[in-house]
């Protein structure tokens, strides 16, 4: 009787209740231990990373976070649908949360997926303050698996934040290793002749850039779920169970290239939004991305999750094993990453005289190894520097006859070229998978369930990223954050953003509040993801639904690229109701980014 | 014309030397002497209907007696291609590279089917007919049979081999009583 008079009480009070989530937060000075250094640092509730933040769709939650440092601090919930007052970026959103004080966010789960949050203040989130988002369906997973882990990477770097910034300020390849040499100099010099050598050099100095640039930060330790490579972090399964992995870079500055030796990954969301599966044998993660993956190991053995950085600098490690303490070989890391030509396509004013009759838009050949059985000394009439690395566009205007001893039929064309059409031809970045197999491309990802009906954009705006290596500004259009106007969208309109890079550099570029809808001439099968990463010399372009009122953060999600000011404010004029007037109250203190 | 013409021989050497590599596996997909054997509707016990979504089934998992015949009546009510395919699963992971070569060469394309694809000579005798009949790949809205008799006891799936579809876990137990 009493059991069933509670089950009717409850039932009366589910429909009010709904199901309100109360979960608390502590922001924390915590240790940091990655088996090669140990450091101090910011965490939540005692460690970083944070708690894995375990939510439910329909759910309204109400997060209560208490600010136990001495400085200012903020949440930034990455990638959720939310209302501006409670997205967490200082200045932009709410004024912040001061030392000793708790700030209660309050706002309802309307998706599904794997996200991240981490602090919006300063640089705490590279010195640790981030954790994961798991948010369940309201109905069924439209894949079918036997466990999950999260997988969240970090480039864990033995300096903080502030003193990264101020170094790179005053010299930006402070932490940059892999510059080329003198060595390398007359090694090339003795390869391509001396005036070509020297004309590549300074090509390469006109853009205040070396091609060595792929990673401005080097010298860190990657962590998967805080723990270093010789830290080992290990995920259990039984042979024969499919393990769903949700891979989250929360890495300040870094992209990883992750692959699982053994085992054929399929993906099934990007972003938190589920695509159509793509089985793959390595994929690039950018920073501030998610992927999820599904693995289906058959064999009692151990497999590592192998994370190299996309510059080859450094690598993260962990482990899935039937049981705790058994390990996998540790691949080596793949030869560094060289920028090419192609990679400054987009650089204004540069001077391409070096390179005439190149064409770098439409030769569909793989580019260098396939090639390099010939022999480049006898294609007289073509001017060969700058060849390293590079698409060999320029063939058609050599003579071929001198090449009789190349093998065409190891030139990859048409549906089985390899190449990414998200990067330049002939890019110094060209992921390849490491066992020859297939590497995803952002073309490869489309929308399993596409959230808004494909339309026409009612306008474009272009957004040049734009930066000076040599005085480490960044920008956008030329102009830094603190000397920008904001970017106004109307409420209902749907905006193309044309990105331009016209830097060396990838930027991963995040809209806060608003879904990015990428364009990868899918139509209504477009994915739609909270970052998207612009490679070097590329154009890329996303749409966006303006469905949110309020103002908004958007910006490089790269660190140390945001705070030296390629960022923006975004403020939605109109709405459903005058969110307009309340966003005037918030104070422009307490730091961004 | 030229251009068009050598598209499609290039095709048919792809496509031949593909279908050979499948075969090699254990003699193409459905014939498999483990999974059982097209049935006679007038034999068949009873009628199961499976429904398919993006990407996965309901049910997840049937019942049927070793000798069974079934009569499958499948419902794609979902936005994109799939299959219903009875097999082991080394023979879904054969004929899952015949599938990759559909999507290659355009013959399944999101919620689409390309039929004149589907029927061309591919040279050899091949097609990418895909009318094997322990499988029907439908295109949303579709529906068709398979009427299917089980053999013996063994480890047989019902799956959509569309790339990446089986993997993601669209595939469902075959329990024998």
């Amino acid at each position: 009787m009493k059991p069933h008079f509670l089950t009717g009480l409850l039932s009366l009070l589910m429909p009010a209740m709904v199901l309100a989530g109360e979960y608390d937060l502590t922001v924390d000075r915590v240790k940091i231990d990655t088996g090669d250094f140990v450091k101090e640092g910011i965490g939540y509730n005692g460690a970083s990373p944070g708690p894995v933040m375990r939510f439910k769709e329909g759910e309204n939650v109400r997060i209560n976070v208490t600010n136990n440092l001495d400085e200012m601090t903020s949440i930034h919930w990455h990638g959720l649908i939310l209302p501006f007052n409670q997205d967490g970026v200082p200045g932009i959103s709410f004024p912040g949360i001061k030392p000793g004080e708790t700030f209660t966010y309050e706002f309802p789960i309307q998706q599904a997926g794997t996200y991240w949050f981490h602090s919006h203040s300063g640089f705490q989130e590279p010195d640790g303050a981030y954790g994961a988002i798991v948010i369940e369906p309201e109905g069924r997973e439209p894949f079918r698996y036997d466990r999950e882990y999260v997988v969240q990477l970090t480039d864990k770097h033995p300096h903080s934040g502030d003193r990264i910034m101020r170094n790179l300020k005053m010299m930006p390849d402070y932490y940059n290793r892999e510059q080329q040499t003198v060595g390398e100099f007359f090694s090339d010099a003795s390869k391509n002749g001396l005036m070509n050598t020297i004309r590549d050099r300074m090509a390469w100095g006109d853009m205040r850039m070396m091609k060595a640039d792929v990673e401005d930060l080097q010298g860190f330790t990657g962590l998967i779920n805080g723990k270093g490579p010789e830290q080992n972090w290990t995920g259990l399964f039984e042979p024969g169970e499919r393990i769903r992995l949700r891979f989250i870079n929360s890495s300040a500055m870094t992209y990883f290239d992750i692959r699982i030796p053994g085992l054929d990954m399929t993906v099934v969301q990007a972003d938190g939004n589920n695509v159509q599966p793509v089985n793959v044998d390595e994929f690039r993660i950018g920073v501030a991305e998610t992927y999820d993956v599904i693995v289906h190991p058959k064999d009692e053995q151990a497999y590592t999750i192998f994370a190299e950085s996309m510059g080859r600098s450094g690598y993260a490690r962990a482990t899935l094993a039937p049981e705790e303490g058994m390990e996998a070989a540790v691949p080596q890391l793949r030869e560094a990453a060289r920028l090419t030509m192609a990679d400054m396509g987009g650089m204004p004013g540069m001077d391409h005289g070096s390179m005439a009759g190149m064409d770098h838009g439409n030769m569909d050949m793989d580019s260098s190894e396939d090639m390099s059985g010939m022999d480049h000394s006898s294609m007289e009439g073509t001017d060969q520097s700058n060849m390293g690395g590079m698409d060999h566009s320029n063939m058609e205007a050599m003579d071929h006859s001198g090449m009789s001893g190349m093998d065409h039929g190891s030139m990859t064309m048409g549906k089985e070229d390899k190449s990414d059409p998200f990067y330049a031809k002939g890019s110094g970045l060209m992921p390849k998978a490491a066992n020859g197999g297939k590497f995803l491309s952002y073309a490869d990802l489309k929308a399993q369930d596409p959230l808004y009906e494909d339309r026409e954009p009612t306008r474009e705006i272009e957004l040049r990223l734009t930066g000076n290596m040599e005085r480490y500004t960044w920008s956008i259009n030329g102009v830094k954050y603190e000397d920008a106007d904001p970017i106004r969208l109307k409420y209902g309109e749907r905006v193309r953003f044309k990105f331009v890079n016209e830097t060396m550099m990838t930027h991963p570029m995040h809209l806060h509040g608003m879904w990015s809808i990428l364009d990868v001439g899918a139509g209504q099968w477009n994915p739609i993801k909270h970052t998207i990463n612009v490679n070097p010399g590329t154009t890329v372009y996303m749409e966006t639904e303006v469905d949110e009122p309020g103002q908004w953060a958007f910006h490089c999600h790269l660190s140390y690229h945001a705070a030296a000011g390629m960022f923006r404010k975004v403020i939605i004029e109109g709405g459903p109701d005058s969110t307009q007037a309340k966003t005037d109250v918030i104070a422009e203190d307490g730091g961004e980014a | 014309m030229n251009a068009s013409k050598l598209f499609v021989a290039g095709m048919a050497l792809s496509m031949s030397a593909t279908a050979f590599a499948a075969g090699a596996h254990d003699g193409g997909h459905g014939h498999g002497a483990t999974s059982g054997e097209p049935g006679k509707a007038s034999e068949a016990s009873r009628t199961i209907t499976v429904e398919m979504y993006d990407n996965y089934y309901e049910p997840e998992e049937i019942s049927v007696k070793p000798g069974e015949t079934v009569r499958f009546v499948v419902e794609n009510k979902g936005n994109l291609v799939h299959e219903f395919s009875v097999g082991t699963p080394d023979m879904h992971e054969a004929h899952q590279e015949e599938m990759m070569m559909m999507v290659e060469h355009g013959v399944i394309q999101g919620g689409k089917l390309n039929h004149d694809m589907m029927n061309m000579d591919m040279g050899n005798g091949h097609s990418m007919k895909h009318d094997d009949p322990n499988s029907v790949l439908l295109e949303p809205g579709q529906s068709k049979e398979v009427v299917w008799k089980f053999s013996d006891k063994g480890n047989i799936e019902f799956a959509c081999n569309v790339p990446g579809h089986y993997q993601a876990g669209m595939y469902g137990e075959v329990n024998f009583e």
